[in-house]
């Protein structure tokens, strides 16, 4: 068990990705908070996995104040944290709103901003005893290169990059790791979301032959899954990762590894 | 005219980009020396030199050093390309794509940076597959990853006398670009598919990666060095992914 002795708390715990980081955890021996809206989340069902639910909308600064009061009082610690709450506004700039626009930060990069803002001095606390405390942000392949529709998405994702570097460079000296994962496409409900919507683009195809078609850009042909995701939190959360920090890992099947592929 | 009295060589000058930053160059009033391993060119203007000579042959450097004993631009622009996966590839395929475009960008650099005037300027032809991957193409992509780290050794180690820096041009309207778009099934279709994915909705021309060469061989581009120009028509910055295309 790579995370035992641990305390984590997780953001957007309750979504496709966020889920399976909490599984993940709790198998390697973590006490896991899992914070979210609602302890459903964007899930049909919640199954009781042994996690700690905490009701946290990460865009207020009393619920972040409130949820590391209580992982203090009851936990005394906490070592790692994962901000991966965030939301989606399928639109181009001309079609988004200032309120879209608005909770699109306030969501994918004030929410990772307050987090982590009043994790700190737990965090400070775990790095100073030896072991490093790690924090584990999501940003995404779009934050590198766009997909269509999807402009204010891709700009917080590109905010959560340089707040990863900038999050690194100051609180390394206390012992405290910050990365960032950059999914591509992950099978998770903001996936299907994004295929049902304004996003699918059609053509006269039905979903399945737009997914299948998604699928063979990649160079490993599949979409990427939840537990491929937490398998890297997992490192990065862990003393094996002690060196690691200040870094975006992109998690994506080889898709930005490649030119675009042209039916030629 | 922004290159009014200074000295230029371009290698790999007869055709497509090279050609085009050659006749850039002169429209902005430099002198211009070209070099390619053939013959000289026809309707290459006859106030340009040219040199025969291969880059990627350490003795055949000489020829260009006495032909452009002090130049003020030197631009690396002469390639090839070998189609292959790096299993299928050959000793003698990676000679060929190593020698000329790994080997011949050294060889002028090491043999030119000596000579070149204070304030002087290396261009060098990198390549987006320098940075994501086009299938097929192993020994071409990595090599252009060579002239991009080049690069940016040559800005940190002989500025502030020098600057170096590198344009990575996209899918460039030359003859090699038509011949691909004529191995396809139904090319008309290729093309369109190609084209909907630049963001320009069209194919670069050799005078768009000369318009930034010249402005990087300016004085204009007095503070940019070890740096990778990447002019694609926005292909790079958008995802492979583009669910209005299948």
């Amino acid at each position: 068990m790579m995370l035992e002795g641990k305390t984590a708390l997780v953001t957007g715990a309750r979504g496709g990705i966020g889920r399976a980081i909490v599984a993940r955890f709790l198998r390697e021996g973590a006490r896991v908070y899992a914070a979210d809206l609602t302890p459903r989340g964007s899930l049909d069902a919640h199954d009781d996995d042994g996690s700690i639910f905490i009701k946290q909308d990460v865009t207020q600064e009393v619920d972040a104040i409130a949820a590391m009061d209580r992982v203090n009082a009851e936990s005394g610690q906490l070592d790692i944290l994962v901000n991966a709450a965030g939301i989606e506004i399928e639109k181009t700039i001309e079609d988004t709103t200032l309120e879209e626009w608005n909770r699109s930060f306030a969501v994918n990069a004030t929410g990772t901003f307050l987090t982590s803002k009043y994790a700190l001095p737990l965090l400070r606390r775990a790095g100073k005893s030896g072991a490093s405390a790690s924090v584990i942000n999501f940003g995404s392949y779009d934050g590198f290169i766009a997909d269509p529709g999807l402009a204010a998405y891709c700009a917080t994702k590109g905010a959560v990059h340089a707040l990863t570097r900038a999050m690194a460079c100051d609180h390394g000296p206390e012992g405290i790791r910050v990365n960032a994962i950059c999914p591509g496409y992950i099978d998770t409900p903001m996936l299907q979301s994004f295929f049902t919507g304004d996003g699918s683009g059609g053509g006269g195809k039905s979903i399945d032959q737009l997914q299948q078609a998604v699928r063979d850009v990649h160079p490993m042909r599949t979409y990427g899954t939840p537990k491929d995701i937490a398998n890297l939190v997992n490192w990065l959360a862990s003393d094996e990762a002690r060196y690691a920090s200040g870094q975006l890992w992109v998690l994506d099947g080889g898709l930005s590894a490649q030119v675009q592929q042209m039916k030629l | 005219m922004r290159l009014m009295g200074k000295t230029a060589l371009v290698t790999g000058g007869r055709q497509g980009i090279g050609r085009g930053i050659v006749d850039a160059f002169m429209a902005e009033g430099a002198s211009v020396t070209a070099c390619g391993r053939g013959p000289r060119p026809d309707g290459l203007p006859e106030d340009c030199g040219w040199v025969q000579a291969d880059v990627s042959d350490q003795g055949q450097i000489q020829a260009l050093t006495s032909a452009c004993p002090a130049p003020d631009i030197l631009v690396n622009n002469a390639g090839v390309q070998v189609e292959k996966t790096v299993a299928d590839s050959t000793d003698a395929d990676w000679n060929l794509v190593i020698g000329v475009n790994c080997r011949g960008a050294f060889n002028t650099c090491r043999a030119f940076i000596p000579l070149m005037t204070n304030g002087g300027s290396i261009i060098n032809i990198g390549s987006i597959s320098g940075h994501v991957a086009d299938p097929s193409m192993a020994l071409y992509n990595a090599s252009k990853a060579f002239v991009h780290g080049l690069t940016r050794s040559i800005a940190v180690d002989h500025g502030p006398g020098l600057r170096c820096n590198a344009i990575c041009p996209g899918w460039i309207e030359t003859g090699m670009l038509e011949a691909g778009f004529g191995l396809s099934d139904d090319p008309a279709a290729a093309r369109r598919d190609a084209l909907s994915r630049h963001a320009t909705r069209r194919f670069g021309q050799p005078a768009d990666i000369a318009a930034m060469a010249v402005w990087l061989a300016s004085d204009e581009a007095g503070f940019a060095t070890g740096q990778l120009f990447t002019i694609d028509g926005g292909m790079t910055a958008a995802s492979p992914i583009n669910t209005g295309l299948f």
